[in-house]
Parts: structure tokens; C-alpha cells; sequence
């Protein structure tokens, strides 16, 4: 059914785009597409206006590329640059008002259980550290504490990009910025401790210098938040303009990044790796058999 | 006139790693054709790119000296590339994407 709304009315192929056309009969839709295979399937997303080198583009290409049933996935977005390159996928994308995104999402989540029943549709919040930990701060929590089963990442680049460099409360203590110059005054807020204390079902941090992890990452919480409950990622995803980062410099800053304040963290609830284990053939969270006790 | 990235595919089809796909911050930009420099007795096909998508981060060139140590990608000049892969030339088919290359219509 959802693959259906993609595809050409018999005799109108011919009329479309060469790249809807390419998406249609050489896109990731209904197949398992990974990561690896870049470069020789038609990628579902498109040209967008975010800058040269963005780091945050660089995931939310990879995070699109990983989601495990694109055609039953939405996304939903608020101001910022995110915005910009997810609402340009062929994925269905909604915007919240600025902060209002995992508000959005929590309706959406529930409207899509009510009307399609056991049939899953993925929700997937993406959003910068502005609209989620400042102005969204109280809908993102809710949406936690509530137990919403959807995805929220955020694509923390550390500063309001699409603004022209504000501080957010990711921005580190004492980093000055254009519009913060006499530089942040309190510390980088604890969104991982936040939302394990919120009761999410699972909590990762990953750096888009590793695609195979970004991968892995939005796999897991994407399928755990459709059976189980919340799931929270957090991205370092840099902003090369607000933060003078020469573009061919981008993935050297997120190794020194990850080694510093980003180092891989992932944490899981049993229930998450049980339905991992028991609904998706991850062998690895397989529960240890118990060890025999020693004969004396 | 501005800088786009561009594969020498003697280097690349001789020691392919796919690795700077995977980092390109812009979708459907580096390809890959498993059939490049096959004619040559080169084995691994290439990655190419399309030079309409390129934005001229030079990403790739980092990740192609850097992680891979093949120094197979240089930025040049637009204009000075004689075969150029663009969006509407390419073909996808089963796990490959080649391209009509040619010089770019200018006028
Ligand atoms: C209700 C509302 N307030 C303010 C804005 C203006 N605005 C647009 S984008 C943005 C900041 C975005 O920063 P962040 O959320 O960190 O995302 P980034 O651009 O850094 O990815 C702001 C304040 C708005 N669009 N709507
Ligand atoms: S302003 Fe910063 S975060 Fe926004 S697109 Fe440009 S580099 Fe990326
Ligand atoms: S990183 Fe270099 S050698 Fe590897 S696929 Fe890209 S161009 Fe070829
Ligand atoms: S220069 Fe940047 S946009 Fe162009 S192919 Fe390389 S990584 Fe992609």
C-alpha cells in the first residue's frame, strides 16, 4: 500500500523526472538497502540548500539511507537547517512549529496506530539542539515521559546554524560565538542522562564519521521505538559556517569531537534487546546461557 | 568558474574502496560503475562523480587521501574536466551506475 503511492499510473512514467523515475525503479523502496552499497542504487534523497560540507547533511543522508522501511517512514521537522535536506527525501515530511516537533509527533504516532493498526509506520523526529533542547525542552520531554513510540534525533551542532550563531544549551561552556560574545556562561546540558531518566527505551550518541554506526544506530532505535517506546539519538552534526570549520575539515573535527565530547555511547533497556533479539535476529542481545555451576 | 571533485579512475579502479561514497555529504553524487577500467585489466571499477550534485567541499578528497591512501581525487576546475558524468546521462541497473561521459555543452 505505501510502496503504491510512489509508483506511476500506467502510462504517465514517461512524463516524470528522470530522477523520480531512477527513485521509483532504483530506490531503496522495498528492498534492503545498506550503506555499503552507496553509489549504485538511486538515493531517496534529493538536492537541498544546506551548505558545502555540512556535517549535518552527511548524516541526515546516511540516517535516510538507514531507516529500515523508508516507505512506511515519516519524518517530522521544525526551523532550522535540518529541515531543509529531510523535507527534500521521498519520505512523507511533516513540519512542527518551531519546538512543537515531538508534540507533533506524539499525535501523529497515535493518529498512524489508530488508523493502521498492528501495520507499523515508523515516526522519525529530526531536529536541531535549538528547537529540541531549548524551546522544544518541554514537548521532547513529555514526549519521553509519556512514552511515545517514536525516534528523536537531534542534529546537535552545537549553535542556532540557521540563525546566525546563537548559543543553544549544547553550546559548550565558554565558547564564544557570533551572536554569544562574551561566551556561554553555563555547561553543555545532559540530554543522554535526560532522556534515560525520561524512560527512553533506548539512548545513543553517534559522529557521522562513521557511517556504519549512523547506520546501525537509527536501525535499532527506529525498530525498538515501533514496538517498545521512546528512542533518543544524539548527533554531533557541526556547523562548518558558525564554527569556522573549513570544509575539507569537517570529518577531522568530528574524530577530534568524537575522542573529546562525543565518544560512542550506547545504551538499551532489556526489553529493547529482547525485542531486538526476538523480533529482529539480532543474535548479539540473545540472552547469555546461564553458565553451568561448578561440581565441587 | 569553480572546483568540483574529480576521480582519476586509473587510481581508484586499482585499489577501490568505496569509502569516499559514503562520506560525500550530498546524495547521488559519488557513484559507482563496477565496470570502469575493466577494459584496462583494471579489476575493481570506480567511483565517479556527478558533477551537477558536486557542491566543492572537498570532502571526499580528504577521505580518499586520509582514510583510504589512495590519492585518486583532486579539485578542479569545472570547465577543465573533459569527461564529466552528469544526472541525466547515468543509468542504474542491478548494484551499478554507469554514465555517458561527456564534455559539457557551454554557451
Ligand atoms: C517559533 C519560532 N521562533 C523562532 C524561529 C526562528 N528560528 C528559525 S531557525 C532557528 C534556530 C535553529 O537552531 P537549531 O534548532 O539549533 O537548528 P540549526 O539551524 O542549528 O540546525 C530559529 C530561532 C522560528 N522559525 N519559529
Ligand atoms: S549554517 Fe551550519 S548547520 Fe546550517 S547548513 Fe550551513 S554549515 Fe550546516
Ligand atoms: S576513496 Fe578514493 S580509492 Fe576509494 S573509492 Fe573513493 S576515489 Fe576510489
Ligand atoms: S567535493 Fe564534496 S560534494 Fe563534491 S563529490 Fe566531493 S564530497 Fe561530494
Amino acid at each position: 500500500m505505501s510502496l503504491d503511492y510512489v509508483k506511476f499510473t500506467p502510462g504517465f512514467g514517461k512524463f516524470m523526472p528522470k530522477e523520480y523515475r531512477d527513485m521509483v525503479d532504483h530506490g531503496p523502496f522495498g528492498k534492503k538497502t545498506t550503506v555499503s552499497q552507496v553509489g549504485s542504487f538511486k538515493e531517496i534523497m534529493e538536492e537541498h540548500p544546506m551548505c558545502a560540507g555540512c556535517a549535518m547533511t552527511l548524516f541526515i543522508r546516511l540516517a535516510v539511507i538507514a531507516f529500515p522501511n523508508p516507505e512506511d517512514t515519516i519524518t517530522v521537522g521544525t526551523a532550522g537547517c535540518g529541515r531543509l535536506a529531510i523535507s527534500q527525501a521521498a519520505i512523507q515530511f511533516v513540519y512542527g512549529n518551531y519546538g512543537d516537533q515531538n508534540g507533533v509527533a506524539s499525535g501523529l504516532t497515535r493518529g498512524l496506530r489508530l488508523r493502521f493498526g498492528d501495520k507499523p509506520k515508523d515516526v522519525v523526529v529530526m531536529a536541531g539542539d535549538g528547537g529540541m533542547a531549548d524551546i522544544g525542552f518541554a514537548q521532547t520531554l513529555h514526549s519521553w515521559f509519556r512514552k511515545e513510540k517514536f525516534t528523536t534525533i537531534m542534529l546537535d551542532n552545537e549553535v542556532y546554524g540557521n540563525t546566525g550563531g546563537q548559543e543553544s544549551g549544547m553550546t559548550n561552556q565558554g565558547q564564544v560565538l557570533k551572536m554569544a560574545p562574551l561566551g556561554k556562561k553555563f555547561e553543555k546540558m545532559d540530554m543522554l542522562g535526560m532522556a534515560k531518566v525520561a524512560g527512553c527505551a533506548y539512548v545513543a550518541t553517534v559522529v557521522p564519521n562513521n557511517p556504519r554506526r549512523v547506520e546501525s544506530v537509527i536501525k535499532k532505535a527506529v525498530l525498538i521505538a515501533r514496538e517498545i517506546g521512546p528512542t533518543y539519538i544524539q548527533a554531533y552534526t557541526s556547523c562548518n559556517i558558525e564554527y569556522a570549520i573549513p570544509t575539507e575539515k569537517v570529518l577531522e573535527d568530528c574524530n577530534v569531537v568524537e575522542k573529546d565530547r562525543y565518544k560512542f555511547e550506547e545504551y538499551m533497556t532489556d526489553e529493547a534487546k529482547e525485542c531486538l533479539s526476538q523480533l529482529y535476529g539480532y543474535k548479539e542481545y540473545l540472552p547469555k546461557p546461564a553458565k553451568a555451576v561448578e561440581q565441587k | 568558474m569553480y572546483l568540483v571533485a574529480h576521480i582519476d579512475v586509473d587510481i581508484c579502479a586499482a585499489t577501490s574502496c568505496r569509502l569516499c561514497t559514503q562520506f560525500c555529504p550530498e546524495a547521488n553524487t559519488i557513484l559507482y560503475n563496477t565496470e570502469a577500467g575493466k577494459d584496462r585489466g583494471l579489476k575493481y571499477g570506480s567511483a565517479y562523480v556527478a558533477v551537477d550534485r558536486c557542491k566543492g567541499c572537498a570532502q571526499c578528497v580528504w577521505v580518499c587521501d586520509n582514510m583510504a591512501k589512495h590519492n585518486a581525487i583532486k579539485m578542479e576546475m569545472i570547465d577543465q574536466i573533459g569527461d564529466q558524468a552528469l544526472t541525466e546521462n547515468l543509468t542504474y541497473s542491478e548494484k551499478n551506475c554507469t554514465a555517458v561521459l561527456a564534455s559539457p555543452v557551454r554557451g
